[in-house]
């Protein structure tokens, strides 16, 4: 599914931005305070439901609203002027819109979008984007109508993340999410000021939070060397769709990307330099075949002095393969092994979503959602079977005095159980809504009830509980993890040896035996009882700098 | 992170038995592995992480191991050719167990050297002849002692004679081999003490409880839901440059915009979680200088004093000991003792003039503020990226400025807070001459720490943080009462906690049918509160916290399962750490828009009225005392060692809180987008 956030020549209005601060640094990695004209933001319209918006300025009627751009959600339609300029994370209220000219069947046609969107209502589908605004400034002479606010609804604004740009993000491809890739960065060591080479882009999922990762300034001058991302992506469409969001995102001086098949072009950049990488991420069908690439030297010919690496010569490189089949890992194992890259380990990562809500059982709560109406315990059980059975008896009793014959009674004794029990229970459903009704069950009998008329707010009865998400991702790919030492050749030791040479050492440390362990246990003790000493004292000198200046 | 292994840097030696050892690298020293061996530490220094250096045997003039490194394709030749059998396998099926380890004709287990000849290999006649294991333990240790190829020979010999070997199959084979390797190789690597690697040894051989068991997984999950990140350089006020004669009102104005890219943190994890964001933002580690590595290197390894490090991190990691051999140290030119003084000093002059008194050392960018309920924070961890909070003369370390502390009361009471609401001393200079040095010092340090004390007090109060971070044994919901109100607009909160509980507790203060309630316009208690008083609202049992201040709120859990990847023999680990898994909460910061507000989707109008449907329940009784009743309740409910309320009980206890009457009872909740 290639799909797209509506924008309307964001582009050629971004330079004319006048933003009051740091025009040119991405709102992903400084929003500041409030949301801004031609900026994306990040509509959230239930917990899992986020739709990114790059909002535009009310510059007349806009595909036939009055109002200018405006979003429609089934929480009531958002004209953009209503979120422009205010503080990030404001709930917005939904506008009464004035559709005019636009035609009834465009408004079909949303309405059954968004009811398609609901339908499919999960974090990874829901980001089909709203058809809200297509061609801008058709007819830009009309006035700008101003919103009314509608009691429909309302939505919030956030400021663009990778995490929720993740969630939100108009999908190209597969992507890694927040669980995988918060883990990879971690452990390929993506730092501020680091180098990192990602590939193929796909839907930029990854590269926004390495982005994220890696930052620490925009480069000032030429040759500055920040933190940077080098993405690659063979797909034509793709690597155009993702410049483009860069460039919308004000990232391209962040993440370089490359349009290239880096299974037979590899890694350096176009004008053959190295990027000198440390990190390296690739989501790729056949990881083994880029490996050869990220190599220290000509894996062919070692000897190969115009062969250039994308390493960085001077460090290790921290590197993750991300493949969903047992036999890719197999064979990029295999191949890791043989380029030298040591410290290799595959994990596969389960993260699950919990739901908390109150688990409300009683026979004598109010009938509400999410409300089980059977016996909360053992004595409310009892207490109702006592009083079904003394009801049971008093009919038995009554049937008896009317002279049935004994052949039936049996019979009508199972229906009347039957009868009294579903009666029961219904009574116990519709409690709330009937309390006239003259119950068979005590509606509000002192002891045994659940504390439904003891003063509890309806939002704390029950137990509080935490459960999975109903679905949940048991698989999404291997990652499999290794490292690459820098080279270390003869030369390298022979100055490192010069520059410290074995002398007499004296002291041992490390691993010792037990005599000596001990030893500095003790030690340690003393040290510890002196440092707390010296704490006490320090504290104590405090005291009485402060009575001093008192 | 560095290039090379520096002299007195923090480093993990991972040891063939999968042991790590956490210690200082520091020169002239000579560094145990126990019953591996022992080599000089200048035979590391200096040199990459990662390699896999070997234990060489002595020379016959020397007393001490040198080292080789290990090329890969030696570490990996059994691997290889496994996978060279299993090929050779998958043509001819028969007899496919025995081939996965044996190379080739029949061999069924075959030793690899350097060069990747075998050394040593069993087959079935010599394990027909020996029927039974021939080696003793003495005969081990005989050839441990004589240290013959690194341990090898041993190996080799208990392949050639152990005589189960035919009755195993090829994965049992492979574990026990594989085991024996482990015992008696002294191959050993050496990692950078980086967050990801010190996290993993403290959780996995130290002592997970000081990190509340926070795995991999989750520093990953907070920092990124935490949105942590370098956001800008460094940034300071300047120097007001007061003389002594002026006090308070001489002190810096916060410039509220100017504060920029700043996170709370609450942090128990000693340090760990700090170390982790500082990292993030890029101010964990001294900034690096690659022309200048080598130089500054050099440097360093004068002015860093060895001993005053070693016993700076937590205990027992750095390892002294005695040698048995007595040398003569009249050698030691690498570290010259006497030049230490003279370059500290010369480090010193090049940060400019002295700053004034009053002068704010923080970087008002790029800042982590740690709240913490004793009166010094628990950082101990970080001293193994050689920063000491309690240090008064720090070496220079970029958390000197990005990091800001302050206690709960300092935060919430600041007035009696002593070192916050002291005045700090003035002298005329003629006075300060009068004076011992000594006292001048105390004068000077007392005006100094006055100043940053109300910087730190004033600028945390100003709010406006990026985020909220925390890994706390303390109540979450006593945290984010008083947390919440300093976040921006739209700011992240990531909680970490080894459990659930809490956490779902903190969920449910925010859950659809108390948001519903919330904003029915029927609780009496908020009636006729503005927005401010709202964000500011200090709980009830009811509402313990204000639930339209957080939007997204989601709790999760993450677990990595690793896996053996071996040519046919790919499964998970059959075994791993248990414990905690491990839980983050999330969600944003919201900015409720002022009034009431409906919340239902188009689609849902049929739920009623308000106030018509709503019937008060009989037996519903007004609470009294409410405020004093929360407080205690709470403590109950959720069991914290140190809540803050209980910190701040005076707060609580003069706050004010109305009578509830009876709560509009069954509502049904209209779903709409509460659950936002
Ligand atoms: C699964 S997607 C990556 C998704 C991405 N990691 C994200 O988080 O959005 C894989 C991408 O790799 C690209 N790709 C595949 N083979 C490639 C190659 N040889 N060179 C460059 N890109 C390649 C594909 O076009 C596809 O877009």
């Amino acid at each position: 599914m290639e799909t797209e956030i509506p924008r309307s020549n964001v582009t050629d209005t971004m330079a004319s931005t006048t933003t009051n601060q740091s025009p040119t640094v991405s709102p992903f990695l400084d929003p500041g305070p409030v949301t801004k004209v031609n900026s994306l933001a990040i509509l959230q319209l239930s917990r899992d439901n986020l739709v990114p918006v790059y909002l535009e300025a009310p510059k007349g009627k806009h595909d036939g609203y009055a109002e200018g751009a405006v979003v429609n959600t089934r929480y009531g339609s958002f004209p953009h002027s209503t979120m422009i300029n205010v503080p990030w994370g404001s709930q917005i209220r939904a506008s009464k819109v004035d559709t005019g000219s636009r035609g009834r069947n465009k408004r079909k046609r949303d309405a059954a979008d968004d009811a398609g969107k609901e339908a499919k209502d999960t974090p990874e589908e829901s980001n089909t984007p709203l058809p809200s605004n297509g061609d801008a400034g058709a007819d830009a002479e009309v006035q700008v109508k101003k919103a009314v606010a509608d009691s429909s609804g309302f939505i919030h604004v956030l400021p663009p993340t990778p995490e929720v740009w993740t969630s939100s993000l108009p999908h190209r491809t597969q992507v890694v999410y927040t669980p995988d890739y918060s883990y990879v960065l971690h452990r390929i060591r993506a730092r501020p000021g680091s180098t990192l080479i990602e590939a193929g882009a796909g839907s930029g999922s990854f590269s926004h939070a390495s982005a994220r990762a890696v930052y620490n300034g925009y480069p000032a001058r030429e040759g500055d060397k920040k933190g940077k991302v080098y993405s690659f992506e063979f797909h034509e469409q793709r690597y155009h769709k993702m410049k483009q969001e860069l460039i919308d995102h004000r990232l391209d001086d962040i993440v370089h990307l490359t349009h290239r098949d880096v299974y037979n072009g590899g890694f350096l950049t176009d004008d053959g330099k190295s990027p000198e990488a440390e990190s390296v991420f690739l989501d790729l069908p056949a990881p083994w075949e880029a490996l050869p690439h990220l190599s220290r030297r000509n894996p062919k010919d070692p000897n190969d002095k115009t062969w250039v690496s994308p390493l960085n010569p001077k460090k290790s490189a921290y590197l993750c393969t991300f493949s969903p089949c047992i036999e890719q890992v197999t064979k990029t194992v295999s191949a890791m092994r043989r380029l030298g890259w040591m410290d290799i380990d595959m994990v596969e990562i389960a993260n699950r979503k919990y739901h908390t809500s109150r688990e409300r059982v009683g026979l004598n709560l109010c009938f509400d959602r999410g409300v089980n109406n059977s016996a909360r315990d053992v004595d409310e059980a009892l207490a109702r079977l006592t009083e079904i059975e003394s009801r049971f008896r008093e009919h038995a009793a009554k049937s008896r005095g009317e002279g049935e014959s004994d052949d039936d009674e049996e019979m009508d004794d199972d229906d009347a159980i039957a009868a009294t029990k579903t009666k029961g229970g219904k009574k116990g459903n519709k409690k709330g809504s009937t309390e006239n009704g003259n119950s068979t069950i005590p509606d509000n009998e002192e002891g045994n009830v659940s504390g439904s008329g003891s003063g509890t707010a309806p939002w704390m009865e029950g137990r509080l509980i935490t459960r999975g998400e109903p679905e949940i991702k048991t698989h999404t790919s291997y990652l499999v993890f290794a490292i690459l030492p820098r080279e270390w050749t003869e030369q390298d030791e022979a100055a490192a040896a010069a520059r410290y040479p074995v002398v007499g050492e004296q002291k041992v440390i490390g691993v010792v035996d037990k005599a000596a362990r001990k030893k500095e246990r003790r030690e340690q003790l003393q040290k510890a009882t002196l440092g707390n000493r010296k704490a006490r004292r320090k504290e104590r000198d405090a005291q009485m700098a402060v009575t001093e200046a008192a | 992170m560095h290039s090379v292994i520096r002299p007195n840097a923090w480093v993990a030696l991972k040891l063939p038995s999968g042991i790590t050892k956490v210690i200082q690298i520091t020169p002239n020293t000579t560094i145990s592995l126990g019953k591996y061996g022992s080599f000089p530490a200048n035979l590391v220094i200096g040199r990459p992480f990662h390699l896999t250096f070997e234990l060489l045997d002595k020379n016959p003039d020397e007393n001490f191991s040198r080292l080789r490194v290990v090329p890969s394709d030696e570490l990996y030749a059994e691997v290889f050719a496994e996978e060279a059998a299993a090929e050779g396998c998958a043509t001819s099926a028969a007899g496919a167990g025995d081939a996965v380890i044996s190379a080739t004709e029949g061999e069924e287990f075959s030793l690899v050297d350097d060069n990747g000849n075998v050394v040593a290999r069993s087959n079935r006649e010599i394990l027909d002849e020996n029927a039974r294991q021939t080696l003793t333990q003495e005969e081990i240790e005989e050839l441990k002692r004589e240290g013959n190829n690194a341990g090898k020979d041993v190996i080799a010999k208990l392949l050639l004679s152990h005589t189960a070997i035919d009755q195993k199959t090829s994965f049992s084979l492979a574990k026990y081999k594989l085991l024996k390797t482990k015992k008696y190789i002294r191959r050993f690597q050496v990692l950078p003490i980086d967050v990801a690697t010190f996290a993993q040894w403290q959780l996995e051989e130290r002592d997970a409880s000081k990190i509340m068991d926070m795995r991999a997984e989750m520093i990953g999950l907070v920092g990124c839901w935490g949105n942590v990140h370098y956001s800008g350089e460094e940034s300071k006020l300047p120097d007001p440059k007061v003389s002594t004669t002026e006090g308070v009102e001489a002190c810096v104005e916060l410039e509220k915009e100017r504060l920029k890219g700043r996170w709370l943190v609450v942090d128990d994890t000693c340090g760990l979680l700090v170390a982790a964001m500082a990292e993030r933002m890029g101010v964990l580690y001294p900034a690096e200088e690659e022309s200048a590595d080598e130089a500054e290197e050099q440097a360093e390894e004068k002015t860093e004093d060895p001993q005053a490090d070693s016993t700076a991190a937590d205990g027992s990691v750095q390892q002294n000991g005695d040698v048995e051999m007595r040398e003569t140290t009249e050698t030691t030119e690498t570290v010259p003792v006497g030049k230490k003084q003279p370059l500290k000093q010369s480090r010193k002059s090049k940060s400019g003039p002295r700053a004034s008194d009053f002068a704010i050392p923080y970087s008002q960018t790029n800042t982590l503020t740690v709240l913490h309920s004793s009166s010094q924070p628990n950082l101990s961890l970080l001293n193994y990226w050689n920063f000491d909070i309690t240090s008064p003369n720090h070496a220079p370390h970029p958390l000197l400025n990005h990091l800001l502390n302050l206690t709960w009361l300092q935060l919430l009471k600041p007035e009696l807070d002593t070192s916050y609401s002291t005045p700090p001393p003035t002298a005329t200079p003629e006075v300060l001459a009068s004076w011992k040095p000594s006292r001048r010092g105390n004068f000077h340090r007392k005006r100094r720490r006055y100043a940053r004390i109300r910087h730190i007090v004033d600028n945390t109060r100003a709010g406006g943080f990026a985020g909220l971070v925390c890994a706390s044994t303390m109540d979450p919901i006593s945290i984010l009462k008083h947390t919440l109100p300093l976040l921006s607009g739209g700011a992240p909160v990531a909680l970490y906690s080894p459990s659930v509980e809490s956490l779902a507790a903190l969920a449910d203060c925010f859950s659809v049918p108390r948001r519903t309630a919330w904003t029915s316009g029927n609780v009496p208690e908020i009636e006729g509160l503005s927005n401010e008083e709202l964000e500011y609202w200090q709980g009830n049992e009811r509402f313990p916290l204000n639930p339209t201040l957080l939007q997204g709120v989601s709790i999760q859990t993450s677990r990595a399962r690793k896996w053996q990847v071996l040519p046919g023999r790919t499964h998970p680990l059959m075994t791993e750490r248990g414990g905690a898994d491990g839980y983050v909460f999330t969600a944003w910061r919201a900015r409720p828009a002022e009034g009431r507000i409906e919340a239902r989707g188009k689609f849902k109008r049929s739920a009623g009225k308000k106030g018509g449907e709503s019937a008060t329940p009989a037996g519903e009784t007004p609470t009294t005392a409410e405020g004093m009743q929360h407080d205690g309740a709470e403590e109950v409910l959720v069991k914290r060692k140190r809540s803050v309320s209980s910190l701040a009980t005076e707060l609580a206890m003069t706050e004010k809180v109305a009578e509830v009457t009876s709560p509009t009872k069954k509502r049904k909740s209209e779903d709409g987008n509460l659950e936002a």
